[in-house]
């Protein structure tokens, strides 16, 4: 705590508040008059000499309670008034930096944030009793904790309780507040402990403890799941992992699903290099869970966590006059259909889905997704195909090697009537027949687009084997396999989905939210969002950033020289008295209601 | 039961109807009757002697002093009345206050009982209702303990209320009263000490033998309504007293109140007055039979 300097108002206006002491004194008189009760006989009443609070000049009535009203309302005026005491010191910046980083261990066994938190209260206890003091966090995102502090030993408490999160420091944001706060010319001094050291050179008040020793780390840098094939129950689980160490090394992932193992992988890792292991044909789960071995210093990216649930189903918007030919997909696993009929469908159906199918139809502007078109109608007036009507289309010609022709077997297709398409600017034939092109294919504003001069549905399955294979072919090359890639990873915030009412955290707190709202998780795990109806579903959130894991090379953080002239080290810092006058109001008020309570409270009978 | 207040149940009454009113003088009365009076009758009751005259009673002549003295002499018997009873009762605001003690309906139970005892004795009673609002004009002294549903009757629509001197309205009274006999005095007593003595010491001086009555309420000896900062005022002078009260205060009012009634209790004993002293939270039929010796009653 600096000397005191001075003291003023910052409204001084407020002092006429004083003025309403009289009508204080009117509502206190008012409120002081006894109750009346009629007895019958005054004479033993008279004989008590219980009479309190007499009267000094027979009005008001001067009791202890009126001057303690008295008071408390020249409290409230004086806080009005918002007094101020200038306090002469040299304000100090503490960064500390809480990033996932800061949890791996240095060679001496401490985390690197025990040590940080250590330097820094070592560094306050030798600095002693400065002026205020404000404490920087770094991660999720740089942010001041619980405002400007009065003295060291109040920053050595907030620092105490300060603990480090999973989630990745931003060093963009974290140069951006290390350079404001060098260009406020009123700090005295800004300390920064954390693991990025500060470009040189570094501005003249910042002071850098460092943990930032490297220190060899093996890591899982991504882990997803998407499905083994299109339409295929089971998952394909793959586990990118990073070896961070001078040496090559055999790093080996076991997967646990449900908490039962469901598979293994390893892969000899050169130093500095990654490596991915697939986990094919994974059972179903609801939570997987990847272990990383050998295991370091820094145990957060030798684990992750990905969640069945994750593997997103396909959405197709099916446009037919006949829906039942839609309707047939609704087998497929992952798969959802939603139908309409060429009356019903308008572009702002192709919003919630990821591809669209026109069955004998043909949507009358170019579909913002990928879309089959199957036997368009000879009028279209956007894809403009020439076809030419066969009673019976016979293939002749197909590619090798072509996603939408792998694996089926053409000679076994038995296509009866369809229709022969002609050249076309910009869908190329993939399937030809002796009449022009069965099956175009091309792309257009970032989108897939076939036409298919046949009809593969409905969807027979194994009842129809090549034309499946054909069908499931199609869909793929239009969705992709589904995979959901990289899931969500600390730090980030998520948009709370629609009918979830709270978050359960991987440490089992239960966090209320309102759907539409932005949420920050800031600690590795599974969380489980809950809503009205329904199971919790699962959401695992993973640090996943190999930039972070890389614990031998932290770039530098460049702080931005100031262009005003270096402070003299020591700056008046003004400290409000509102809130203790206004604290101190209250109490009066309180200890007032409670003699009075007790004063009329009945007596027990 | 017939108009009578609730108290009055059947075994009450044939309680009440073996107890006597008891005086400690002898009173003439005015027509016969059990109580022992002065004039010379025809009771067992020995009085006196006095010389044979012509025309006496030979049954009455002592025989035994005529052995002795030779001379003949009369055996004189007292004469057994009946006893004029008067009740009077306060029917000032006071005794309305506080309104849940219902002082002055166990006021008019009191009366009423008492005027039974006396009505089933033989006796002629007579109640007079002193202050209060609704009293209609007594039919002076009754006979037969038939009349008792008829003083209920008329006791029932009396609303206590105004002040009252109590010494003043006594003296009135006592102006009509013409011949002496036992007086019940109902009242709270909540007066000066001097006052209340000054309107007992009245009929003391009357020759009357007289039986004060103090009716206090149980909520009223509590304070019952004084909590707190409050402004107790006066039900019959309107005077005002601002205090604050807690459990110590209540405490020491209550002390107070009784110190008054016993300021007034010892002024009975001195003056050899009955004193019964009856707080309405007691059990009323109980209070009364137990207390049948401090009324100036007897089996």
């Amino acid at each position: 705590m600096g000397p005191l300097s001075s003291f003023g108002l910052l409204a001084p206006g407020a002092l006429w508040l004083f003025a309403i002491a009289p009508a204080l004194i009117v509502a206190y008189l008012a409120r002081e008059r006894p109750r009346q009760a009629t007895v019958s006989s005054v004479i033993a009443l008279r004989a008590l000499h219980v009479m309190r609070g007499r009267r000094f000049g027979g009005w008001p009535r001067l009791s202890w309670t009126f001057f303690l009203e008295l008071a408390a309302l020249a409290l409230a005026a004086l806080a009005a008034a918002s007094p101020y005491v200038l306090r002469r010191g040299a304000p100090l910046a503490i960064v500390l930096d809480n990033s996932a980083a800061m949890q791996a261990a240095a060679p001496a066994g401490k985390s690197r944030f025990a040590i940080a938190a250590a330097a820094l209260d070592a560094a306050l206890a030798q600095a002693g009793a400065a002026g205020a003091v404000t404490v920087y966090l770094t991660a999720p995102r740089p942010h001041e904790t619980g405002g400007p502090l009065d003295g060291a030993a109040a920053a050595r408490k907030v620092i105490a309780q300060a603990r480090p999160v999973d989630a990745p420091d931003d060093p963009a944001a974290l140069a951006a507040l290390l350079g404001q706060l060098n260009a406020d010319r009123h700090l005295g001094r800004i300390i920064y402990a954390g693991y990025r050291p500060i470009a040189a050179p570094a501005p003249a008040r910042f002071t850098y403890l460092g943990v930032g020793d490297p220190i060899p780390n093996y890591a899982i840098g991504r882990f997803t799941l998407s499905r083994e094939t299109f339409g295929s129950a089971a998952l394909h689980a793959s586990v990118v992992v990073a070896n961070f160490s001078p040496a090559a090394a055999t790093l080996k992932v076991a997967l646990v699903g449900d908490g039962k193992p469901v598979g293994t992988a390893q892969a000899l890792t050169a130093a500095g290099a990654v490596a991915t292991l697939d986990f094919p044909r994974l059972p179903p789960a609801a939570v997987y869970r990847a272990a990383l071995t050998p295991a370091d210093g820094f145990m957060l990216d030798n684990a992750a966590y990905a969640t069945g649930a994750a593997v997103k189903a396909i959405a197709i918007l099916f446009v037919s006059p006949t829906p039942a030919d839609g309707a047939s997909l609704g087998g497929i696993p992952g798969i959802a259909v939603v139908t309409r009929t060429p009356d019903q469908y308008t572009p702002r159906d192709l919003a919630a889905c990821d591809l669209a199918i026109f069955e004998y139809a043909a949507p009358k502007e170019l579909p913002a997704v990928n879309a089959l078109l199957v036997m368009p109608p000879p009028d279209d007036p956007v894809f403009r195909l020439h076809a030419a009507p066969a009673a019976r289309v016979a293939i002749a010609n197909w590619p090798a090697i072509d996603p939408l022709t792998d694996g089926v077997n053409f000679r076994l297709l038995n296509i009866r009537s369809g229709e022969y398409f002609g050249e076309h600017p910009w869908l190329d034939a993939v399937v030809g027949g002796a009449g022009g092109g069965l099956l175009l294919s091309g792309a257009r504003g970032g989108h897939r687009y076939v036409a298919a001069g046949f009809n593969p549905f409905p969807y027979l399955g194994r009842g129809n084997l090549p034309m499946s294979i054909l069908t499931l072919n199609l869909l793929g090359y239009l969705a992709g396999f589904g995979a959901h890639a990289g899931g969500y990873r600390t730090g980030e915030a998520w948009i709370v989905p629609a009918g979830v009412t709270r978050i359960i955290t991987p440490a089992g707190d239960r966090v209320a939210v309102t759907a539409g709202a932005a949420y920050t998780a800031a600690a590795q795990g599974v969380y489980r969002l809950a809503g009205a109806a329904g199971a919790p579903a699962p959401r695992a959130v993973n640090l996943s950033d190999l930039a972070v894991s890389d614990l031998q090379n932290a770039p530098p953080i460049a702080v931005a020289p100031s262009a005003r002239p270096a402070p003299s080290g020591e700056a008046a810092v003004r400290h409000p008295l509102a809130p203790w006058l206004l604290a101190a109001m209250l109490g009066l008020i309180v200890l007032e209601s409670w003699f009075v309570y007790r004063r009329r409270r009945p007596a027990p009978a | 039961m017939l108009g009578l207040p609730e108290e009055f149940t059947a075994e009450f009454i044939a309680r009440l109807e073996q107890l006597r009113i008891k005086t400690r003088r002898e009173y003439a009365g005015v027509g016969k009757g059990s109580h022992l009076s002065p004039r010379r009758g025809s009771s067992l009751e020995f009085s006196d002697f006095r010389h044979y005259a012509e025309g006496d009673d030979f049954r009455y002549i002592d025989w035994g002093l005529y052995g002795r003295t030779d001379k003949l002499y009369i055996k004189l018997f007292k004469e057994e009345e009946d006893l004029l009873t008067y009740i009077f009762i306060d029917a000032s605001a006071s005794m309305g206050f506080p309104e849940g003690d219902r002082k002055f309906s166990s006021a008019i139970a009191l009366a009423l009982a008492l005027a039974y005892i006396a009505l089933a004795a033989g006796d002629r009673v007579m109640i007079r209702v002193l202050g209060g609002r609704g009293a209609t004009p007594s039919p002076g002294l009754v006979y037969g303990r038939h009349r008792i549903v008829e003083l209920g009757r008329r006791l029932a629509g009396i609303q206590p209320g105004g002040g009252l001197d109590l010494a003043a309205a006594l003296a009135r009274e006592l102006i009509s009263i013409r011949r002496a006999g036992k007086v019940f005095l109902i009242s709270d007593f909540l007066l000066m000490p001097n006052a209340a003595e000054r309107a007992l010491g009245l009929f003391n001086a009357a020759n009357m033998d007289v039986t004060a009555v103090q009716v206090l309420g149980g909520g009223e000896l509590d304070g019952q309504g004084l909590n707190g900062d409050v402004e107790a005022v006066d039900a019959e002078t309107g005077e005002c007293v601002r205090l604050s009260m807690g459990p110590r205060e209540r405490a020491r009012y209550r002390e107070s109140l009784l110190r008054l009634a016993r300021e007034i209790q010892a002024f009975c004993f001195r003056n050899g007055l009955h004193y019964a002293r009856y707080t309405t939270d007691r059990n009323f039929q109980e209070f009364f039979l137990r207390a049948a010796a401090e009324f100036g009653l007897a089996h």
